[in-house]
């Protein structure tokens, strides 16, 4: 096996350079808190500083406010869990108004999630979201599991994508980053569909679709049967389609996310070819597992001589080939 | 909100029989935890790795100080079952004090306070602090459960002069059949009285929901501490949705409640 680069002498966490470059922005580290877990940011500000964030993306955001689902809303399952919440959030108008000001001031990288239920509203969302101050990106999401009409299509068939990320990006000046779906059958296509559609990068996964039993109430544990899979379980699907599509697309922004709890974690997707990852689940039981899993990729980026983020993406070496048998 | 993340020790387990157990908390440095009303509750995780993703919600029994607190908890599942085996020294993260918990008794309101089963901590909790108000009778506890092993800490009724009365499906333990039923006897009693009262409840859902019936039905003052499954406790997951009445179908039990005006909540 080829030997790893020797550590560079002397390198000191404090000396590692976290910076990274996404959608022509530069991002004081690789972090972001994903979507849906971070809400809208203020009730993170009691347990953590913000601003050790290398940004946030926002709850998903439709033109008119949503309710959500019925309940039970989320189940618990081996190394992970299921949640079915139905993209409740704000609306645009109360989203600017209430809730973006707040996140402006924080200095950090300002993602927002959007969606809408059908192609008109999707282009409306961008539109709409663009007068916004201080927004950075625009995530389309184009892959919740948890909304009924047209949802699949728009995430799964790179024809349906490409238009929508079209017409999207012909309504905003944002950067548009299309957040893809591991449903879908063909991820190098759907990356491919986006990106030649003018998207600025793509965030790859948002959850796996999946299910859990109640065998002694004999129904399913989601009022809504099926539900989206996040944490750890799912980190080797999300590292195996990350590094399909950087392989795929060098010159497409990739922003990893899957299961991320530690900074190992993060360095394995950016090796596998992301330039920034999003921390989700983890957040709920550690409020400032983003500072924490900073600090130790910074720590470990020391250890491996590793001395800024362009050092480490898409540096995977393949495993050299063994000899050939020959009896 | 004054929640802090912090990390704690197990101090000691104490088991109660019937898979229920204490345990008890310290954090080394001060937690805003001393001013936790009851009802309030507290997420709590040990060092589990990977599996076990979620810190679990539970009910505060007690906190002594800056620095201690008790929860009370039943083996149910994979989570209580890891904590019934904690050991002290243990350590924990404990997210908290959160949510809001019950008012406390007003003056010439007796609170009639109904607990079922592993829904006791906020309800002694309530219990207590009206007993170190030196008010103990301005609270009442009506508590039930299955049998004999379900109804525990009995003896600090009678150490702080709380005045209760118990019930057990089995009869082993108090009257046979359900704690509503005291509660129906209760309130006849209190309406052929003219004394004020007003119902605080918590237990396994079918009993709130009888509670509920009753209380509404009554025409009192019924307060549910509810229980649903979540993932952060602080109003992000939006895992536990709660259905209600009014503006919104759904308020959240870590934020809005857990405890909720029996009249709000849009169960059956």
């Amino acid at each position: 096996m080829s030997a790893a680069p020797p550590p560079a002498a002397g390198l000191a966490p404090a000396d590692v350079d976290l910076r990274t470059r996404f959608a022509g922005k530069t991002l004081a580290t690789p972090l972001l808190a994903a979507s849906g877990c971070f809400a809208y940011g203020q009730q993170f500000a009691a347990f953590t500083d913000l601003r050790r964030l290398g940004g946030l993306v926002t709850k998903g955001i439709s033109p008119a406010p949503r309710f959500g689902n019925p309940l039970p809303r989320i189940c618990e399952t081996a190394a992970g869990m299921l949640n079915s919440i139905g993209l409740e959030n704000v609306g645009v108008d109360a989203f600017l108004a209430d809730k973006l000001p707040f996140l402006r001031d924080l200095g950090i990288s300002v993602w927002v999630n959007f969606f809408g239920t059908d192609f008109e509203s999707y282009v409306e969302c961008a539109e709409r979201l663009s007068v916004g101050e201080g927004i950075d990106v625009l995530e389309m999401n184009i892959s919740c599991p948890n909304i009924k009409k047209g949802g699949i299509e728009f995430g799964t068939v790179p024809e349906v994508a490409h238009r929508l990320t079209k017409a999207c990006v012909e309504a905003t000046l944002l950067p548009i980053v299309v957040k893809l779906s591991p449903n879908a059958g063909d991820i190098v296509g759907m990356a491919q569909a986006v990106a030649e559609a003018g998207a600025a990068g793509v965030s790859l996964i948002n959850t796996i679709t999946g299910m859990a039993i109640d065998v002694r109430k004999r129904r399913p544990r989601l009022a809504t049967t099926y539900g989206g899979l996040s944490g750890p379980a799912i980190k080797p699907i999300a590292l195996r389609m990350v590094h399909q599509v950087a392989k795929a697309l060098p010159e497409l922004p990739i922003c990893g996310i899957g299961g991320i709890m530690s900074g190992e974690d993060a360095l394995e997707f950016l090796m596998a070819g992301a330039r920034t990852v999003q921390v989700g689940t983890a957040l709920f039981a550690e409020p400032g597992a983003i500072a924490r899993i900073t600090d130790e990729l910074r720590s470990l980026m020391a250890e491996l001589g590793i001395p800024a983020i362009d050092a480490a993406v898409g540096v995977l070496e393949a495993i050299p080939p063994e000899p050939a048998y020959a009896g | 909100m004054s929640a802090a993340h912090f990390a704690a020790t197990v101090e000691s387990r104490r088991d109660l029989g019937g898979g229920y157990f204490i345990l008890s908390l310290h954090t080394d440095a001060p937690a805003p935890i001393e001013d936790t009303v009851p009802g309030q509750f507290v997420m709590v995780r040990g060092d589990w790795g990977r599996d076990l993703l979620n810190p679990r919600a539970f009910s505060v029994l007690e906190v002594d100080g800056a620095q201690r607190l008790a929860i009370l908890a039943k083996i149910f599942g994979r989570g209580t079952a890891r904590l019934a085996a904690a050991e002290p020294g243990e350590p924990m993260t404990v997210t908290g004090p959160l949510g809001r918990g019950f008012a406390a008794p007003r003056a010439g309101c007796t609170q009639l306070l109904v607990a079922g089963g592993v829904g006791l901590p906020p309800l002694l909790f309530q219990a207590r602090r009206a007993a170190e108000n030196g008010r103990p009778k301005a609270v009442e506890m009506l508590y039930g459960g299955r049998g004999r092993d379900d109804l525990v800490l009995v003896d600090q009724l009678d150490a702080w002069g709380t005045p209760y009365a118990l019930a057990t499906d089995d009869g082993s333990v108090g009257r046979e059949g359900r704690v509503t039923l005291l509660l129906e006897e209760r309130i006849a009693t209190a309406k052929a009285a003219g004394e004020a009262i007003e119902i605080l409840a918590c237990g396994p859902t079918p009993m709130l929901a009888a509670v509920r019936t009753i209380g509404l039905a009554a025409g009192v003052a019924t307060y549910l501490c509810l229980e649903e499954n979540m993932a952060c406790g602080f109003g992000v997951c939006l895992g536990c949705a709660v259905p209600v009445h009014g503006p919104r179908p759904y308020r959240y039990c870590c934020t809005d409640g857990p405890v909720f005006d029996a009249e709000e909540v849009r169960w059956p």
